[in-house]
C-alpha cells in the first residue's frame, strides 16, 4: 500500500505551474474596434528584464513599436482597433522571453453583445412534448460563444421554467419532454447571453393543441393497378398515436423515379388513406412517401403541422409492350391510335356502363384494364396482330 | 506470478494483452488527430513548450527495462486513471466555454476519454489476474484546487500538455503490454506487435 502511495505521488508530481511572469489584464472581454494596453511583469527575483521580452498574438510576433518598458521588469503592448476573436476560445496574447519561451499568456475575447434571437417556432409530437427552434441574431456567434436558454411559462399564472435538452433538432433548438399542460397558452422566449451581455427574444404565445404534429403515416403500400403501365396505387394507415384523439388529418404524397432526386408532390389527397398516381413512366421504379397533417385537434382552429415523410416505399410500373419495341409512334400514328382508342372506349361505356352518369377517371382506368386484358388475349390468339 | 497461472488464466492474460496493445495503438493515433484539432481550435502553436504539469503523469520512465510486471501494470493504471479525470475536466471546460463550432473537438475528446476508460478497465482486468487485484482509486484523482486559479491561456496550455503526455503514454503502454505478453516462466506466448509499436 505504501509502495502504491509512493508510486502515485511520483506519478502525480505536485509541481505547481510556475509561470515566471504575469500578464494584466487576464482574459479580458472587449468590443470589436476597442483598444487595449496589456502589461507583462516578470518577477523581481528573475534575471529577466523588460528588454528581454516580446509579445505574440495568436502566434504572430507583435511589432516592437507597440511596446513600452514600464520600469525594469514590465513591458507593455498597445493593441488598437481590435478585430473579432480569431477563435471562440479567445485570442492568445503571450509574453515570451528572448529565447521564445512562454512566460505568461492571456486570452482576449473580442466580439459583440448577442442579438435578440428571432423566428421562434415550436411543435408538439402527438401532444406529448414540445420542441422549439429559433434563429440567432444576424451576427450570430461569429466571435464569442453565446449561450441560449429557452424559457416558458403558462400564461397568466405560471412560473418561469427553463428548457434543459438543447440541440435536439439542430443547433438552435430545445426539447421539453413532459409536464406540459393543454388548454392554456404558453409564453415562450429565448435568452441569448455571451461575455458582453444578454439579449431576450420577443415572447411567443402558443397553445400546444395548435402546434401538434404526428408520426408519419404507417404501413405505406405501393402496388400496381392491374397492367396499367402508367399508374401505381398507394395505401397507408393513419398514424396510430393520434387515433384516440378528436382530429382530422390531411395527407400529402411525394414520389420520384429511382434515378432522380426531384420529388413530385400530390397535395390534393385530402383525408383519404389511398390514392392512385397516374401519368407515370412505364417500366420504371418509383419511390413514394406520405406525410400527415393533423388538424382540428379538440377543436383547434389552427392549421396543423406536417409530419416527417414516411420512409420511401418503392414499386415499379409495368413495362409497356409498345415501348418495349423501342419505337415511339409518329404524330399521325398517335392521333389515329387515340381516335381508335376513344372510339373503343365509348363503345365499351355503352356496353358496360349503361345508365352510369358518373363518368370518372376510375371508369376510364377500368376500361384500360379491360383493354389490356383483351389485347393480351388477342395477342395470344393472333400473335401477329398489332395494336 | 505467471508461474502460478492456470492455462485458462494465461489465455485470458494473453488475450487482454493482445487487445490492450491494439487499443493503445488506436488511442495513439486518435490522440494525434485530437492534438491537431485541439491546437487549431485553441489557436496554439503545436511546437509550444509546456513544462511538466501538476497532476499530469509523465510517460518518461527511468530504468523502464528493470520494472516488474506488477509495477508496469500499476504505473499504467495510475496514469490512465489520472488521464480519465484530466480528460473529464477538459471536456467540462469545453462544454462551459466552447461554442457549436467546437463540436468536433468535444466529440474527439469524448471519444478519447472512452478509450482511456476502456484501457484502464483492461489494466484492472489484468491486475485481477494477479493475486491482489487493482488498487482503489483514492489517489487517482488529480488535485482540483490549483487549476481553479489558472488563467484561460494556462488551461489551454495545460490541455496541450495532457494530450501530448497521453500520446506518449499510449506508446509506452503498448510496449509495457508487449513486455508482459513475452514468454515467461508461466509459458505465456508472445503477442503480435500492435500498431503503436511501430510508431
Amino acid at each position: 500500500m505504501l509502495a502504491l502511495l509512493l508510486l502515485c505521488l511520483r506519478l502525480l508530481r505536485a509541481e505547481p505551474l510556475a509561470y515566471p511572469a504575469v500578464i494584466s489584464p487576464q482574459d479580458p472581454t472587449l468590443l470589436i474596434g476597442s483598444s487595449l494596453t496589456a502589461t507583462c511583469t516578470v518577477s523581481a527575483d528573475s534575471r529577466l528584464r523588460a528588454e528581454d521580452l516580446y509579445w505574440t498574438l495568436n502566434g504572430r510576433r507583435l511589432p516592437a513599436a507597440s511596446y513600452a518598458a514600464l520600469g525594469a521588469t514590465t513591458l507593455s503592448v498597445a493593441l488598437a482597433r481590435l478585430n473579432g476573436s480569431k477563435q471562440q476560445s479567445g485570442d492568445n496574447l503571450v509574453c515570451h522571453s528572448r529565447d521564445g519561451g512562454i512566460l505568461a499568456g492571456s486570452c482576449l475575447y473580442v466580439g459583440l453583445p448577442p442579438e435578440k434571437p428571432v423566428n421562434i417556432s415550436c411543435w408538439s409530437k402527438n401532444m406529448k412534448d414540445l420542441t422549439c427552434k429559433w434563429a440567432p441574431g444576424t451576427e450570430g456567434e461569429t466571435f464569442l460563444h453565446t449561450n441560449y436558454t429557452l424559457k416558458y411559462k403558462l400564461r397568466w399564472y405560471g412560473r418561469d421554467n427553463t428548457c434543459q435538452e438543447y440541440h435536439t433538432a439542430g443547433p438552435y433548438s430545445c426539447h421539453i419532454p413532459k409536464d406540459l399542460a393543454l388548454f392554456t397558452p404558453y409564453e415562450i422566449w429565448v435568452e441569448a447571453s455571451n461575455r458582453l451581455g444578454v439579449a431576450v427574444s420577443d415572447v411567443v404565445m402558443l397553445d400546444i393543441l395548435d402546434v401538434v404534429t404526428t408520426d408519419p403515416p404507417a404501413d405505406v403500400h405501393v402496388s400496381r393497378v392491374g397492367d396499367l403501365e402508367d399508374q401505381l396505387s398507394v395505401r397507408w394507415s393513419s398514424p396510430p398515436a393520434l387515433k384516440d384523439f378528436l382530429f382530422q388529418a390531411k395527407y400529402q404524397i411525394q414520389y420520384r423515379v429511382e434515378d432522380s432526386s426531384e420529388w413530385k408532390v400530390v397535395d390534393d389527397v385530402g383525408n383519404q388513406t389511398s390514392c392512385r398516381l397516374a401519368g407515370l413512366r412505364p417500366g420504371t421504379v418509383y419511390f413514394v412517401q406520405v406525410r400527415c397533417n393533423p388538424f382540428g385537434i379538440y377543436g383547434s382552429k389552427k392549421a396543423g403541422i406536417w409530419s416527417d415523410w414516411s420512409n420511401p416505399t418503392a414499386a415499379s410500373t409495368p413495362r409497356s409492350e409498345r415501348a418495349a419495341g423501342g419505337c415511339e409512334p409518329k404524330g399521325g400514328e398517335q392521333n389515329t391510335t387515340l381516335r381508335r382508342e376513344l372510339k373503343q372506349f365509348f363503345g365499351w361505356v355503352k356496353k358496360h356502363a349503361y345508365g352510369c352518369s358518373n363518368l370518372s377517371i376510375k371508369l376510364y382506368d377500368q376500361w384500360r384494364v379491360w383493354l389490356q386484358k383483351s389485347h393480351k388475349t388477342r395477342n395470344q390468339v393472333l400473335p401477329g396482330d398489332k395494336l | 506470478m505467471a508461474a502460478a497461472e492456470t492455462p485458462s488464466a494465461a489465455l485470458r492474460r494473453r488475450d487482454l494483452c493482445s487487445r490492450g496493445i491494439r487499443l493503445a495503438g488506436k488511442m495513439r493515433s486518435d490522440v494525434a488527430d485530437l492534438l491537431d484539432v485541439y491546437v487549431e481550435r485553441q489557436g496554439l502553436d503545436a511546437s509550444a513548450n509546456v513544462a511538466a504539469l501538476d497532476g499530469v503523469p509523465a510517460a518518461a520512465a527511468e530504468r523502464w527495462g528493470e520494472q516488474t510486471e506488477s509495477q508496469r501494470l500499476l504505473d499504467n493504471l495510475a496514469a490512465y486513471r489520472a488521464f480519465r479525470a484530466l480528460l473529464t475536466e477538459m471536456l467540462e471546460e469545453q462544454r462551459d466555454q466552447a461554442g457549436p463550432a467546437d463540436t468536433a473537438l468535444r466529440e474527439a475528446l469524448a471519444a478519447v476519454l472512452l478509450q482511456v476508460s476502456a484501457f484502464a478497465y483492461h489494466l484492472e482486468e489484468l491486475l485481477r489476474l494477479e493475486s491482489r487485484g487493482p488498487p482503489g482509486e483514492e489517489g487517482a484523482r488529480p488535485p482540483a484546487g490549483p487549476r481553479l486559479g489558472l488563467g484561460l491561456f494556462e488551461r489551454k496550455l495545460r490541455g496541450l500538455g495532457v494530450l501530448r503526455e497521453l500520446a506518449q503514454w499510449a506508446v509506452r503502454s503498448a510496449r509495457d503490454l508487449r513486455q508482459l505478453s513475452k514468454p515467461g516462466p508461466g509459458g505465456t506466448a508472445a503477442v503480435p506487435a500492435g500498431p503503436a509499436e511501430s510508431q
